[in-house]
C-alpha cells in the first residue's frame, strides 16, 4: 500500500469516523421500516399490499435474519416467521 | 319508454361494470348487455366475480376460471378468490424458483405460504385478476363485461387501486430511502418488482377511471331500498371518479292488468318510477318490462338483450 493510500484513508478516517457509526444506525433503522413495512401481519397490522410482497420475500429473508441477530436474538423471534 | 341513449357508444367501450342490490337482475343485464355487444360484432368477455355465480345458471352450462366459448363472439369466466390466491402462489414460486439456492426457496416459500393465507389474501387475488383484465392483458375481447357482486363489495374493489397504489408507493420509497446510503436502486430486485407493480396499479387506474374506456352501469327495481342504494352508490362512484354509464329499471309491471293485487302494486311503482326519474334525472334510463318469466337461456335472453339495447345496433 502507497504511501499515498495511507494518507488518504487516514483522513477519510479522520473525518467520517465519528459519523460512522451514526450512519451505521440511520442505515439500520431504515432497513427496519422497510422490514416492518413488509411483515406488518406478522406483528398484526393489516397489510393490504402483502400478496405483492411474496415475490420479494425471498430478498429480504437475509435482511430479516441480520435484524434479529442485531436484536441480539439468536434465533426467529417471531414463531409464524421462521428463519433460522 | 326512456332509452339510454348512449348505449350505442357503450358497446364501444372497453370495460363496462354492472352493480346494484342483490337480487335486482344484475347478472342478466350484464349477460343480456354482452350478447347484444356480441351480436354488433364485438368480442366480449362476460367474467362474474360474485362468489355466487350465476352466469353459469342463465347460460345453462358450466363456467369456469378460465374463459369459454359460450356462442360466437361470446366468451364467459367465473373468477373464484381462493383458487385465484392458489394460482397467485403457485406462480409466485415458480418465478423465484430459478433465482435462488434451496435454503433460502424452503424459507421463503414458508413465508409466502402463511402470507397467502393472511385474511384479504382471496380478495387482493381477485383484485389481481381484474386488473390484468381491465388492463386488456388478454387480447382476444374488445370488451369486457363485469357481472359483479353487490354494490358495496364491488365499490371497495374499485377503490383498490388507489388504496394499494399509495401503499406500494411507500413501500418504495422506504426501500429508495434505504438503499440512497449504500446502494443504487435501478439494479436492486425488489426495487424493480415494486417499481413494476406500481406502473400496473397505475395502468388499471387509469383505465378505470378514463371514461372513454369504462363505464358502470347500475341496475335497479322501482322500490324504495334499491333506489336509496342506487343513489349511495352513485355518490361513491362520483367519489372514486368512475364514469356512470346508466341505469336500468328493471321488472317494471304491467300497466294493463285487470288482477286488483297487480294494479295496486303498479300504482305505487309509478311513484317510484317518478321518484327515480326525477333522482336520477342526470344519469341515461332504461326501462325493462318484468318479463312473464325467468330469463334463463339464450332465448329469453335475447329477448332482453332487444329491450335493453335498442340503439345498440343502430350503424
Amino acid at each position: 500500500m502507497s504511501v499515498r493510500q495511507n494518507i488518504r484513508d487516514f483522513f477519510h478516517g479522520a473525518a467520517y469516523g465519528a459519523y460512522e457509526r451514526e450512519l451505521r444506525m440511520q442505515a439500520a433503522e431504515l432497513n427496519d421500516m422497510f422490514l416492518l413495512l413488509c411483515y406488518m401481519e406478522v406483528v398484526g397490522l393489516p397489510n393490504p399490499a402483502t400478496l405483492y410482497l411474496l415475490d420479494v420475500y425471498p430478498y429480504i429473508l437475509e435482511q430479516f435474519h441480520l435484524w434479529h441477530k442485531r436484536m441480539g436474538m439468536d434465533r426467529s423471534p417471531l414463531g409464524n416467521l421462521p428463519c433460522c | 319508454m326512456t332509452q339510454i341513449s348512449q348505449m350505442g357508444s357503450l358497446l364501444d367501450k372497453k370495460v363496462l361494470f354492472f352493480g346494484g342490490k342483490g337480487g335486482v337482475g344484475k347478472t342478466t343485464c350484464a349477460s343480456a348487455t354482452a350478447l347484444a355487444a356480441s351480436h354488433a360484432g364485438k368480442r366480449v368477455l362476460l367474467v362474474s366475480t360474485d362468489p355466487a355465480h350465476s352466469t353459469s345458471d342463465i347460460f345453462e352450462r358450466e363456467i369456469g376460471p378460465e374463459p369459454v366459448e359460450l356462442l360466437p363472439n361470446l366468451w364467459g369466466l367465473e373468477i373464484d378468490g381462493a383458487l385465484e390466491s392458489q394460482r397467485y402462489v403457485a406462480n409466485v414460486k415458480t418465478q423465484i424458483k430459478g433465482l435462488f439456492g434451496d435454503h433460502i426457496l424452503k424459507e421463503a416459500n414458508k413465508q409466502i405460504d402463511l402470507a397467502a393465507s393472511m385474511p384479504g389474501a382471496e380478495e387482493m387475488a381477485l383484485f389481481d385478476r381484474i386488473g390484468g383484465l381491465i388492463r386488456g392483458e388478454d387480447t382476444r375481447f374488445d370488451l369486457i363485461v363485469f357481472d359483479t357482486a353487490p354494490t358495496g363489495h364491488t365499490l371497495r374493489l374499485i377503490r383498490m387501486p388507489e388504496l394499494m397504489e399509495a401503499w406500494i408507493r411507500a413501500l418504495s420509497r422506504s426501500r429508495q430511502a434505504m438503499l440512497g446510503i449504500e446502494q443504487d436502486d435501478k439494479t436492486d430486485p425488489v426495487m424493480i418488482s415494486l417499481t413494476d407493480r406500481l406502473e400496473g396499479l397505475r395502468e388499471f387506474r387509469a383505465r378505470l377511471l378514463s371514461p372513454r374506456v369504462s363505464a358502470f352501469m347500475l341496475v335497479l327495481v322501482a322500490e324504495r331500498l334499491p333506489i336509496e342504494e342506487t343513489a349511495r352508490a352513485i355518490e361513491q362512484l362520483n367519489e372514486a371518479g368512475v364514469n356512470v354509464g346508466g341505469l336500468v329499471v328493471n321488472r317494471i309491471l304491467p300497466a294493463t292488468s285487470p288482477d286488483p293485487f297487480l294494479q295496486s302494486r303498479h300504482a305505487q311503482e309509478v311513484v317510484y318510477l317518478d321518484e327515480i326519474d326525477r333522482r336520477f334525472a342526470k344519469h341515461s334510463r332504461v326501462r325493462v318490462p318484468q318479463l312473464p318469466s325467468d330469463v334463463h337461456g339464450v332465448k329469453t335472453l335475447e329477448a332482453l338483450s332487444e329491450m335493453l339495447v335498442p340503439l345498440a345496433r343502430q350503424p
